[in-house]
């Protein structure tokens, strides 16, 4: 099965994403960047949910981290953030994001949407 | 207590739709868990928030305003989701002003959103 690694300090939104992804995705998850790279690394994933707002190194770190390392540089990588300012999504592609979901999750086949169109891109890209 | 906007009375405290919302990803028991978990960590996050602001922690202000923005929106309360925004804001400008009380006035709102989602919780296991 196709396999997400979520990337997120808050329980009640793990909880969430697990209950829309669930049966769908086999689920791995990190709450901090330290583990979240660790992980990544040891066992590599097809897509990566990557919360910006965390504790010690963000979100962004972790991507810029992510994008600099040999064997993870090409994992489709979408950011979930509840920093919802105009021009934010402009500021996240930029930075190396392919994608860019906003919480609160309101509609989820946005969401569905975006991680089968990077799931795609990457199969594309890789064959 | 009056409230200048966006965390003002003008606009609806709660939203119904949001706890819908949680039932259609998940039923019920997706909507109890979302519940007892908003009821332990807002309370957490508003006294981590208030604790960064006797501090004069900005930074910490601000990621546990952040927290408590997204996840009262999520569990529809709206109110609760302003103020948070409101000190979120402040606390990125570098300023701690007036979050003191912004602070008391969410754990006011929380008193109010903790009675609204038991009773929904309630409802919606039975």
């Amino acid at each position: 099965m196709t396999t997400i690694a979520i990337v997120e300090d808050n329980a009640d939104n793990r909880l969430l994403l697990q209950a829309i992804l669930d049966g769908l995705y086999e689920l791995v998850e990190y709450e901090n960047g330290i583990d979240a790279l660790a992980g990544l690394a040891a066992s590599l994933p097809d897509l990566v949910l990557l919360d910006i707002s965390l504790p010690g190194m963000d979100g962004n770190e972790i991507l810029a981290r992510i994008r600099a390392d040999d064997t993870l540089r090409k994992l489709p990588v979408i950011a979930l953030t509840a920093h919802a300012m105009s021009g934010d999504r402009e500021k996240y592609l930029a930075a190396g994001f392919n994608d860019y979901i906003t919480k609160p999750i309101v509609d989820e086949t946005l969401l569905l949407s975006a991680i089968e169109r990077w799931l795609t891109a990457s199969r594309l890209g890789r064959s | 207590m009056e409230l200048s906007s966006p965390g003002g009375t003008e606009l609806p405290a709660t939203d119904a739709t949001a706890l819908d919302r949680l039932r259609r990803f998940g039923g019920p028991k997706l909507l109890g868990e979302m519940i007892t978990l908003f009821l332990v960590a807002a309370p957490e996050r508003i006294a981590v928030a208030r604790t960064a602001v006797a501090g004069g922690d900005v930074e910490g202000a601000e990621r546990a305003l952040h927290s408590l923005k997204s996840s009262a929106a999520q569990l529809g309360a709206m109110r609760m989701q302003r103020l948070s925004e409101q000190g979120e804001q402040r606390a990125r400008t570098g300023t701690l002003e007036g979050l003191a009380q912004l602070t008391q006035e969410l754990d006011d709102e929380f008193a109010r959103v903790s009675e609204w989602l038991t009773h929904a919780r309630n409802e919606g296991v039975a």
